[in-house]
């Protein structure tokens, strides 16, 4: 498989619930006596997918459709109850707030920490050092833990490294939403940049015309990949069921 | 003809070493975190310790220590000490992988990386601390002109208590990921453990009428105090260790640890699942 691409193929995810969880030894003795009930929950059912390298695709779908589950699986975060996904090649991930960062220590020591576990060791995290607080335009704050970042610096910081590392994947999962215009705008102009040099990008969000810039959008709807095509079609799918639906909540006791 | 490690090292590897270099580091930092002294109070600790002991145990109670080798060390403070070490180690493997895995596990739930690194990071750490603890018993051995080849013994000892201790570690850390009361539970196991090895007492209490053989049995085989016991060997007794309790403690503590590590490859990928 070449560089920068990603296989999903035949993939599905079961969760235990939160409510059907032994959360003590106490009671996982007891449980053992029970029958199992319907204490599972498959958030996604049969998804096959490739995503070519070099593309940009986007993914949309309502609140708990698997999204960021799916991403979750492409990062190698979560491992799936049935099929096998396959990302070749250096993959950097945002999902979500603090992607990855340990409350307790520095901006700095996080980007070393952050760096190697991207593979990359500290000699080759000082060279790019310099490149990444100017990217995340934290300043100072680098040498604070970053428990004392607001919401903003810590997904600043945590993009600055996602993209500075030169990925071949990069998973975006709607965390660009919560910097500022500049940011943002300073963020998509460095994903073009990364396109640009073949970057494979998977992008979550809920913003249309984000996702109109995407050479393929893919939709999600309880767990079920429905459509996968022109960001045009899907998009405007998406909206018509949304209308359709209209106020009503999606959630998965279905 | 040059030859180079670094090539043969496949990358996931090299990332693995990179971060357990990395948690080690922030382990030993953390210890002594601001603190004017660091590294000086991983010394002073051992010897605090020897020193009460030898007091206590010595002039106090006037507890009667086996003879060593040379009869120079005749100390029950030392003899602790030797036993101390080990114990030391094992139990802060078996506590520690529980903090080090619950330390990484938000973490994991937002970006993948091996799980065992993190408590191989803490171990290494760990191990700096236990050569520290033997540099100072070495030294006082050769002060008390009570130390031979028999030395070699000693690094062994350590790491089958290494084996033994994070393999007990893989497997609880990730139960304690689970159910939080694996934890306790296990603090109030090493406390009541604590009293079934010989370390502060000596084997030799045993022979008594009145103790059960199961008892004894329990106390003579089980792991640690045959790991206890190669190190007194090694640097008390200046003695070999006899051979089929050598072989216990090596079959204790490779199984431990093959069982441990194959538990946890196969349980510490759901950790990020975890709420
Ligand atoms: N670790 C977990 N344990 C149990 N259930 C989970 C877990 N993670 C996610 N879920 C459930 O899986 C479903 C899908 O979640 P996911 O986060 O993938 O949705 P999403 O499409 O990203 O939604 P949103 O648009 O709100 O971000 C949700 O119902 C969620 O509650
Ligand atoms: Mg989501």
């Amino acid at each position: 498989m070449s560089v920068g691409a990603i296989t999903v193929d035949g993939v599905s995810k079961r969760f235990r619930l939160e409510r059907n969880r032994p959360s003590s030894l106490k009671e996982a003795v007891l449980r053992i006596a029970r029958t199992r009930d319907a204490d599972e929950f498959w958030v996604l059912k049969n998804v096959n997918l490739d995503i070519a390298p070099g593309s940009f695709f986007g993914l949309i779908g309502h609140n708990g459709s698997g999204k960021s589950t799916l991403l979750r699986l492409m990062a190698g975060i979560h491992r799936p109850t049935v099929g096998s996904v396959e990302a070749t090649g250096r993959l950097s991930a945002l999902l979500e707030l603090g992607t990855g960062f340990h409350p307790d220590l520095t901006g700095r020591e996080n980007v070393y920490l952050n760096g190697a576990m991207l593979g990359f060791s500290r000699k080759q995290m000082t060279a790019s050092m310099d490149d990444i607080i100017e990217f995340s335009g934290i300043g100072d704050f680098v040498d604070e833990p970053v428990k004392i970042y607001s919401s903003g610096m810590y997904v600043r910081l945590g993009f600055a490294v996602a993209v500075n590392v030169s990925p071949d994947i990069l998973l975006v999962d709607e965390v660009i939403a919560v910097g500022d215009e500049e940011f943002q705008r300073r963020c998509l102009k460095h994903m073009d940049m990364l396109r640009g040099k073949g970057t494979t990008i998977v992008l979550v969000s809920h913003n249309t015309d984000l996702m109109a810039e995407c050479h393929q959008v893919g939709r999600l709807d309880h767990g079920r990949l429905v459509e996968v095509g022109a960001p045009d079609d899907v998009i405007s799918a998406y909206l018509e069921m949304v209308d359709s639906s209209d106020n009503t909540l999606h959630t998965h006791d279905n | 003809m040059q030859f180079s490690l670094t090539p043969t090292l496949s990358p996931s590897v090299r990332k693995s070493i990179t971060l357990i270099y990395h948690f080690a580091e922030r382990e030993s930092k953390s210890r002594y975190k601001r603190s004017l002294l660091g590294w000086f109070w991983s010394f002073l600790n051992p010897l605090v310790t020897v020193g009460v002991y030898w007091f206590i145990f010595g002039a106090v109670y006037r507890a009667v220590p086996p003879v060593t080798d040379n009869g120079n060390a005749e100390n029950f403070g030392l003899y602790l000490f030797t036993g101390l070490i080990i114990w030391t180690l094992f139990t802060g493997l078996v506590e520690g992988s529980m903090e080090w895995l619950t330390s990484v596990s938000d973490l994991r739930k937002k970006i993948y990386f091996p799980t065992e690194t993190a408590l191989l990071g803490g171990a290494a750490s760990n191990l700096v601390q236990t050569l520290l603890e033997v540099a100072v018993l070495v030294v006082i051995m050769a002060a008390l002109s009570n130390i031979g080849w028999t030395l070699v013994f000693l690094p062994v000892a350590m790491a089958l208590a290494l084996g033994f201790g994070l393999g007990l570690g893989f497997i609880v850390s990730v139960l304690n990921a689970r159910y939080r009361d694996v934890k306790y539970l296990a603090g109030i196991l090493l406390n009541v453990a604590f009293f079934a090895v010989p370390i502060v007492y000596t084997p030799e209490l045993l022979e008594k009428e009145e103790i059960p053989g199961i008892a004894r049995g329990l106390v003579e085989w089980n792991p640690v105090a045959l790991f206890i016991e190669i190190s007194r060997d090694a640097t008390y007794f200046l003695q070999v260790p006899l051979w089929n309790r050598f072989l216990a403690a090596v079959v204790w503590s490779v199984t431990t640890l093959v069982i441990g590590w194959v538990f946890f490859r196969k349980q510490s990928m759901s950790i990020s699942e975890e709420p």
